[in-house]
C-alpha cells in the first residue's frame, strides 16, 4: 500500500515536472521593424474591422475622452471567469507605451505576451494570423497615436490561471497548426479583400465556426453557426444567407452593416452583434461591398 | 340601506375585479410569450415594414400608412407592461429568445425600453418625410439597445 503510494506520487511529480518542462515558455525574439512609414487611415480601419474598442473598451470610472479609448479594463464575463482585456493606448506604465512593434506582433500573431506568457485565446490570435505585416505594423502605430490613458487593468479573475497559461502551449500547438488564409487567385480582388478582412482581422469565425470539445474552431464546420461563446442563444449560420432570405442581395447585406437595426436589420443585433455593425459601419462602402461579396459566396 | 343601484354598483366591481384577477392569474407564461411574440411581429414588425421602404428611398411617405401601422401596433402591444412576470422566463412550450438580463437587471430593461418609447413617440409625431427620415433611426437604434442586452440572439 505504502510503496504504491509512492510510487503514485513519484509518477505524479514526474508528470507534473514533465507538464513544466514542455509548457516552459518561449521567449519573444526581437526581429528588425518593417523599414516604411505607417498609414494610420489604414490602421484606423483595422482597428475598426477587428472591432478592437468593442472588449477594450474603457472600464467603469473613466470618463469623457477615455471612455471612447481602448482603455481597457470593462470585465468580459466567459465560461473561465472575468477577464479584464488590458489598456491599448500609449500609456507607458500601463497600456501599450512601451511596446515594440516585434512585441505587438508576437502577440497578434503568436499569442505571446512579451514576457513569454501564452495569451487567453479570447484575443483572437487564430485569427489575426492570418493578419499581412504591414496591417499590424499600421494597427500598432494607429494605437500608438491615440490619446495616451493612464489605467491598469485588474488581473484576470480566472482560477489557476498560471498553470492555463502553461497548458495554453497544447492548445496552441493543435490550435494554430492550421494554415493562414491564403488568397484564391481565380475569385476577383475584391471578393480576396472581403475573404481577408473576414478571415484575418474581422475574425467573424471565432463566433460564427462552432468549436470542438478542445475548444477549438472546427474547420469542417466554417461559418455554421453554433452555440454563442458567451452563454445563451444560437450564432446564426453565415452560409447561404440570400437563398435563405436573410438578406436581398450584395447591396442589402451592405446596407445592413451600414445602418443595422436603426434601418430595421435585427439580425444585426444580439449577441454582441449591433456593436460588431456599429463598428463596421465605419469602413468605407468598397471594403463592406467586398466582405458582401465574401459572405455571398459561402454555400 | 343600499339601493338598487349601490348594490348593483358594488357587484358589478367585484365581479369585475374578481375577474380581472382570474384573467390575470390565468396569463400562463405561454400566454405571455406569445403575446409578446404578437407585439413583436405583428406590431413592431408591422411599422418597419411600413416605414424601412421610406427609409430607403422604395416607398414615399405616406401618413395614412404609416397611422395604420402604428394604430395596429399598439392595439396588439399595448399590454407589453404585463407580459415580464417572473415566472415568463421560461414557457411550457413557446420558445423565447428573452434573456434573464431582463428580470436580474429590470432597471436597464426598463430604461433600454424607455427610450425606444420616446424615440417612437417623436417619430410618430413626423408630418413630412423629411421629419420622418430623421426621427426614424432613433427608433431603430432604440430596438437595437434592448436587443443587444436583453435578447438571445437568433438563429
Amino acid at each position: 500500500m505504502r510503496r504504491k503510494l509512492q510510487i503514485l506520487v513519484a509518477l505524479a511529480l514526474l508528470g507534473f515536472g514533465a507538464f513544466w518542462a514542455v509548457t516552459t515558455p518561449t521567449p519573444v525574439m526581437p526581429e528588425m521593424p518593417p523599414v516604411r512609414t505607417a498609414n494610420l487611415e489604414n490602421g484606423k480601419l483595422l482597428f475598426n474591422v477587428g472591432g478592437c474598442i468593442s472588449c477594450h473598451k474603457a472600464g467603469e470610472g473613466l470618463t469623457d475622452v477615455a471612455a471612447g479609448l481602448p482603455a481597457g479594463g470593462k470585465p468580459l464575463k466567459t465560461p473561465i471567469g472575468t477577464l479584464y482585456p488590458p489598456n491599448l493606448t500609449p500609456d507607458p506604465e500601463t497600456g501599450l507605451g512601451s511596446w515594440k512593434f516585434y512585441e505587438f506582433e508576437a502577440a497578434m500573431q503568436q499569442g505571446l505576451h512579451r514576457d513569454g506568457s501564452n495569451l487567453i485565446p479570447a484575443f483572437p490570435y487564430g485569427s489575426y494570423r492570418s493578419m499581412k505585416p504591414e496591417d499590424v505594423a499600421d494597427l500598432f502605430a494607429y494605437l500608438q497615436s491615440l490619446p495616451s490613458v493612464k489605467n491598469q487593468v485588474p488581473p484576470h479573475d480566472v482560477f489557476g490561471l498560471k498553470i492555463m497559461r502553461r497548458g495554453l502551449k497544447f492548445w496552441k500547438a493543435r490550435a494554430l497548426a492550421n494554415p493562414v488564409w491564403q488568397p484564391d487567385a481565380s475569385k476577383s480582388e475584391s471578393w480576396n479583400r472581403g475573404a481577408y478582412l473576414v478571415n484575418g482581422p474581422g475574425h467573424c469565425q471565432e463566433c460564427h465556426t462552432p468549436r470542438d470539445l478542445f475548444m477549438m474552431s472546427d474547420a469542417s464546420r466554417a461559418f455554421m453557426g453554433g452555440p454563442h461563446p458567451e452563454g445563451k442563444g444560437t450564432v446564426p449560420s453565415l452560409l447561404r444567407l440570400v437563398e435563405r432570405k436573410r438578406y436581398k442581395d450584395q447591396a442589402d447585406l451592405v446596407s445592413a452593416f451600414q445602418n443595422g437595426e436603426s434601418f430595421g436589420y435585427e439580425h444585426m443585433s444580439s449577441g454582441g452583434m449591433g456593436e460588431v455593425q456599429t463598428n463596421l459601419s465605419k469602413l468605407p462602402e468598397a471594403d463592406l461591398n467586398a466582405i458582401s461579396e465574401y459572405l455571398l459566396s459561402l454555400k | 340601506m343600499f339601493s338598487k343601484l349601490q348594490f348593483g354598483l358594488m357587484a358589478g366591481v367585484l365581479a369585475l375585479s374578481v375577474g380581472a384577477g382570474v384573467a390575470f392569474a390565468a396569463m400562463s407564461a405561454d400566454d405571455a410569450i406569445k403575446a409578446r411574440k404578437a407585439c413583436m411581429k405583428m406590431g413592431h414588425g408591422g411599422v418597419m415594414k411600413a416605414a424601412v421602404p421610406v427609409m430607403k428611398g422604395e416607398a414615399k411617405f405616406d401618413p395614412a400608412a404609416l397611422k395604420a401601422a402604428f394604430d395596429a401596433e399598439d392595439a396588439v402591444c399595448k399590454d407589453w407592461s404585463m407580459w415580464w412576470g417572473a415566472d415568463t422566463q421560461k414557457g411550457d412550450k413557446e420558445e423565447t429568445h428573452a434573456l434573464p438580463a431582463i428580470w436580474t437587471d429590470p432597471k436597464g430593461f426598463e430604461a433600454a425600453a424607455g427610450k425606444w418609447y420616446a424615440a417612437d413617440q417623436n417619430m410618430r409625431k413626423a408630418t413630412d418625410e423629411a421629419s420622418f427620415k430623421a426621427a426614424f433611426p432613433a427608433v431603430g437604434d432604440g430596438c437595437k439597445g434592448c436587443h443587444e442586452k436583453f435578447r438571445a440572439p437568433l438563429q
